[in-house]
């Protein structure tokens, strides 16, 4: 075979994949992601410049004159007109590099590591905790739509939707650090400290954050079971041919259910993401919600926007890994007005 | 209100510190055993986790080379550990006889009439890297201290020059006026701290921000900005014997709650500066916790603005000083645990004097009929943002308008509270003023002398007074001037005085120190702890 | 409302369902409608009405009473304040924050999004790739913007919010419209050549308002909680005047020594977001089984 050829079945190779219905998606939503990541970034750029008060001040103290202050920001170059300080940050993002804090001196990046293994490390242990949780409520309330167990999982799940976070969050402090003194009330003790100290550390807040998640996940998840045992011939079918009842329902009830679940928890990530900033601020965990205020109040710039890309990322991408998800699991979706 | 407010008065003056007692190791030794007789004479060993709040010293956005910490006030207790200090308050157990002696520094001498300072360093002194705390490395602190564009520095006229050492352990200091209170000043400013300038020079500013090195008691092992310092025994310590433990972690925190509630689980030894009310009596009845209330050296005063209407009228200011109601407040917020002060000083500091002669005390039909009198009265009264001052405020709020004044009352942030002073457009802003020395820190010309910009008072006769207290080196003399100071602001009714507040530290049982369970008064914040005669028993 | 007239001519024609089914179903809007009812007079009405004090210039010689204290059932504040008529006042303004939010979102959210479903092409990419840009930054680092340079307020409260609420409305408006598109009526509409703000109020507002109205109900609830998370950040509304947000973050401050300085508004805030949320299901299932 010649190197022409072979170039030649590589590109047939290429197009091939390019043309099949799912990597058209893909490539699709990534490009759509770029505006919208630009347009994020832009955005924040406008919106932090919104915040009185500026990084000089942090760096001078509260006595400074407004001739020192005047001076100071001449050398970081705040006086350079916003879409020129855009432009060049914009050229070391797409490089990977998110600059260096003028506050503390030290580069963003292992900061936003920091923070990003906490906050991470939270967040998934409140979906897993979630998700594991939900299933199997669900199925049980879906079995018999209307039983106890089924009105039992709503009047929790209600309580899980309509409680604040933050309430959550007191009232657990209240009970399992004030008055159980079981688990600690704040900090964070990092895995490879103590794997124990570690959960005993963030079981509280996820709990916070995952309660009403999975309240969200039990009731979506429930609803679309009942639907379709209701409603898809395939389980009137199978259940008139005597299969048992409970494996209809997990093995092909819940398999077409999932997609739904799916999209419902990746379109939840931005929003989650906010909640994590005020549960970390009770629980004081080294987060990034923690990083982004602390930012916020020195008037960081440089933090509160490498904090905003990381946001506005895992939003972008949540929503994106949930199409996709959908798509490889669920050959039914079509795309076509989308 | 540790918090921002506080940050604010910190951040200025930097309380001071530090310390150990330098008065010398045999006394140090006897002062930190003697805190609770029973503890025992002190022992060597063991860890200590101590929390700050992560609003106010728990902070170190900027890090911590003490040229470039812009938060250096708050945090006086990590830079102490770190770097010593060349002098430190100490005081007796039971927060008396408070003095700044020399550590780092051996001694001390005012010439020319205190327009000159000679500092001798002690012999034999090194930097954790081993290289020499000289006087050339004390000059070299000083100066690039006073030539960062950071306005940590303290607020010296020096005279061109002004900064020279002679022979190899003497600092001389040359100021244009004299500077009486220069020393009380080292404790609460970055000159006090110095760094190593070889590790310096070999680590470049920003990563020395990070892991600075000095010759306090302890060295730097890790730090994470605002968030966790971990500090390891410094062996070559040039005190014998000290410190006592082998390591000390400070970690941020998100208020008192939070502390209090990690105490009591075990997650730390213990916390600086607790105020809230409530929490505060909960844990003196907790048996698990000592809770040491440090004597207050800096009354909360509510500054009026001079310069603008409505307070350029002597009489508003007068119906505003009959409206207020300090001791009420000191009963039912602070549960009668602060005295009320009518001037820049409390009882921790110097030259306290419980009353002033002729000052307005409350009587609420005075204020009504002097509000009629002028028409009505309307005014914004701010602070910074905390939990405690917010309550103050609003109660401030709620007696002024039964005496008919109509106020809203606004909070502000550090950044917008400065842009506040800056515009000159402010009315009221409840603050703290004072310190322990009064010219030293946030003290009172910082308050009210018309060249800072933090006054809502432009008085030449005043600025007279108060530079004439600063500069005099007799300390009776000058008890005398600031007394003078005192009745003289309160008779021009230029700002009420509250009560002097102070917060308290709370360690758990078999933890023992200077400053943590026994008091000494705070410069201006939270007492200066002397870390290397903390020590804990049975670990 | 344009909406409201045209209500009724969508909603009649529901199937027939067993009566027992049917009463269960006016159960689930009849409760909690009567305890949103109940919780909308208590705090309007209910200063007016039952003798308690001012929310604010309380007695700062009475702080901390506990509960059942002579003149204050639940006791009073860190500044003497009653804290039943705090928690009436504050709901007030948890109510009115709401409110406009919800006012807010669905006027400007609904409309785009009709429209961007409408127009279709070019303008429906342009409005909601907007919108998308809106939901991936974080609405945390705007409302810290809108509240620092606004200064914390009600209006402020309302306009931060609102940057929540105008996406996600819109989202619904344009799925709801996009269904409607291909209806005779529509077709004809637009054959007929009905200006668009015409087709708007008269064709698609009736037929998208229960998928509106259900999530505002939804959406009720969900700002309640956010406005109380302002003020765990300071950017609520400002304290002395009370909403239940910055009674549960003032509080939180003491939690260990005073907890029922929390635990009330929490109560307060609980149970309302509850009946919004119970309503909003209801109205959900009610409109779905048309």
């Amino acid at each position: 075979m010649t190197a022409v050829a072979e170039r030649q079945g590589y590109r047939g190779a290429w197009t091939q994949a390019l043309r099949s219905p799912v990597s058209r998606l893909v490539v699709k939503r990534l490009l759509l992601a770029i505006p919208i990541m630009l347009g994020v970034t832009i955005l924040s750029f406008w919106v932090v410049s919104l915040i009185p008060g500026n990084a000089a001040q942090a760096l001078l103290g509260p006595e400074a004159t407004p001739d020192q202050i005047h001076t100071m920001e001449l050398q970081l170059g705040l006086d350079k007109p916003a879409y020129e300080r855009y432009l060049d940050w914009l050229g070391h993002a797409v490089r990977g590099d998110l600059g260096t804090s003028p506050v503390s001196g030290q580069p963003v990046t292992p900061q936003l590591i920091d923070g990003l293994a906490v906050t991470s490390e939270l967040l998934g242990l409140a979906l897993i905790g979630a998700l594991v949780l939900a299933v199997p409520v669900a199925l049980g309330a879906a079995h018999r739509p209307g039983g106890l167990f089924d009105r039992l999982s709503i009047f929790v799940s209600m309580i899980g939707l309509s409680v604040a976070n933050y309430v959550l969050a007191l009232v657990l402090v209240l009970v399992f650090s004030v008055k159980l003194a079981m688990l600690p009330a704040i900090g964070f003790v990092p895995l490879s400290e103590s794997v124990s100290g570690n959960l005993k550390s963030l079981i509280l807040p996820a709990i916070a954050i995952g309660f009403p998640l999975f309240s969200i996940y039990t009731r979506f998840l429930r609803g679309d079971l009942v639907d379709q045992q209701q409603s898809q011939d395939y389980v009137v079918t199978a259940q008139a041919k005597g299969v048992d009842p409970w494996r209809v329902l997990v093995r092909h009830t819940l398999r077409n259910s999932s997609f739904g679940l799916i999209a419902v928890v990746g379109l939840n990530l931005g929003v989650l993401i906010g909640v994590t900033v005020i549960i970390e601020q009770i629980f004081a965990l080294p987060g990034l919600g923690r990083l982004l205020l602390q930012a916020v109040s020195a008037r960081d710039m440089v933090v509160i926007q490498a904090c905003v890309v990381v946001f506005a990322v895992v939003t972008v991408l949540g929503n994106l890994a949930a199409d996709l998800l959908q798509t490889v699991l669920d050959p039914r979706i079509r795309y076509g007005d989308r | 209100m540790r918090t921002k407010f506080q940050l604010m008065a910190a951040l200025l003056a930097v309380v001071l510190g530090v310390a150990g007692l330098a008065a010398c190791s045999q006394q140090g030794a006897s002062s930190g055993g003697a805190s609770p007789a029973s503890a025992g004479p002190p022992q060597r060993g063991g860890h200590v986790t101590v929390l700050k709040d992560s609003s106010f010293d728990g902070s170190w956005p900027t890090g911590l080379d003490p040229a470039t910490n812009a938060t250096g006030g708050a945090n006086i207790a990590q830079m102490a550990a770190i770097y010593g200090g060349l002098f430190q308050l100490t005081a007796n157990p039971d927060g008396s006889g408070a003095k700044v002696e020399p550590y780092q520094a051996e001694s001390y001498q005012y010439l020319d009439g205190g327009k000159t300072l000679k500092i001798k360093i002690r012999k034999g002194i090194t930097f954790t890297d081993g290289t020499p705390l000289n006087a050339e490395a004390v000059r070299f602190n000083i100066q690039r201290d006073m030539d960062s564009p950071c306005s940590c520095r303290p607020l010296w006229l020096l005279a061109k020059n002004g900064i020279a050492t002679e022979g190899d352990d003497t600092v001389v200091l040359r100021f244009k006026i004299p500077t009486a209170s220069a020393v009380n000043n080292f404790p609460i400013s970055n000159v006090n701290w110095v760094a190593s300038p070889t590790a310096l020079k070999q680590m470049g500013e920003n990563k020395f921000r990070l892991t600075p090195v000095g010759a306090g008691p302890f060295k730097v092992v890790s730090d994470k900005l605002n968030s966790e310092l971990v500090l390891q025994r410094n062996p070559s310590y040039f005190k014998q014997g000290l410190p006592y433990l082998d390591q000390l972690t400070f970690k941020a925190i998100g208020g008192d709650q939070a502390a209090y509630q990690a105490l009591l689980a075990g997650q730390a030894d213990a916390f600086e500066g607790m105020t809230t009310t409530p929490l505060l009596d909960q844990a003196t009845k907790n048996s698990k916790l000592t809770v040491t209330s440090q004597p207050p050296t800096s009354p909360y005063v509510i500054q009026l603005n001079t310069k603008i209407a409505p307070f350029n009228d002597e009489k508003v200011r007068q119906a505003v000083y009959f409206a207020t109601d300090f001791d009420a407040i000191a009963k039912g917020l602070f549960k009668g645990k602060y005295p009320v002060s009518q001037s820049f000083t409390a009882p921790g500091g110097l030259f306290y004097h419980q009353t002033v002669p002729g000052y307005r005390t409350y009587n609420l039909a005075e204020a009504k009929r002097l509000v009629q009198e002028v028409g009505g009265i309307t005014v914004k009264l701010g602070t910074l943002g905390d939990y405690v001052a917010r309550q103050v405020n609003i109660a401030l709020q709620t007696q002024w308008r039964q005496a008919g004044i109509n106020v809203t009352i606004e909070d502000y942030q550090l950044n917008t509270l400065v842009q506040q002073f800056n515009g000159g457009k402010w009315q009221a802003m409840l603050q703290t003023a004072g310190a322990w020395d009064p010219a030293a820190g946030v003290g009172v010309a910082f308050r009210f002398r018309s060249n800072s910009p933090f006054t809502g008072v432009k008085d030449t006769h005043l600025d007279g007074m108060l530079d004439q207290a600063a500069a005099e080196l007799d300390s009776a003399k000058r008890d005398t001037l600031y007394t003078e100071a005192g009745k003289y602001i309160s008779d021009k009714a230029y700002a009420p005085f509250g009560l002097a507040f102070a917060p308290a530290n709370l360690a758990v049982k078999g933890v023992y120190g200077p400053g943590l369970t026994t008091k000494i008064p705070p410069m201006v914040v939270n007492p200066g702890i002397l870390w290397d005669q903390v020590w804990r028993s049975g670990k | 409302m344009a909406i409201a007239e045209a209500t009724p001519s969508v909603v009649a024609g529901a199937p027939l369902e067993p009566p027992a089914r049917t009463w269960l179903r006016r159960l689930g809007i009849i409760v909690p409608a009567a305890l949103i009812a109940l919780v909308v007079l208590a705090c309007f009405l209910g200063p007016l009405v039952l003798p308690i004090p001012e929310p604010t210039g309380g007695n700062i010689l009475e702080a901390y009473l506990p509960a059942f204290s002579p003149g204050h059932i639940l006791g009073t504040d860190p500044n003497g304040n009653d804290i039943l008529s705090r928690i009436l006042y504050g709901g007030r303004n948890s109510l009115i924050v709401a409110v406009g939010v919800t006012v807010v979102g669905q006027t400007i959210g609904g409309t785009f999004g009709a429209l961007s479903a409408y127009f279709g092409g070019a303008a429906d990419t342009l409005i909601m790739r907007v919108f998308d840009v809106f939901i991936a930054f974080p609405a945390l680092v705007l409302i810290i913007a809108v509240a620092q340079s606004l200064g914390p307020s009600v209006t402020t409260a309302i306009l931060a919010l609102s940057f929540f609420g105008i996406p996600a409305v819109a989202r619904v408006s344009r799925a709801a419209t996009l269904s409607l598109r291909e209806q005779p009526f529509m077709t004809a509409a637009k054959l007929c050549g009905t200006p668009w703000w015409r087709v708007l109020l008269r064709h698609i507002a009736p037929n998208i308002a229960p998928q509106l109205i259900t999530f505002a109900m939804l959406g009720m609830g969900l700002i309640i909680v956010l406005e109380g998370a302002l003020s765990f950040l300071g950017l609520g509304i400002p304290p002395p005047a009370p909403s239940w947000g910055n009674m549960i973050a003032e509080g939180q401050a003491s939690l260990s020594a005073t907890p029922m300085l929390v635990i009330w508004p929490s109560l307060a805030l609980f149970i309302t977001v509850l009946s919004f949320n119970l309503l909003g299901e209801s109205l959900r299932s009610l409109w779905s089984a048309r």
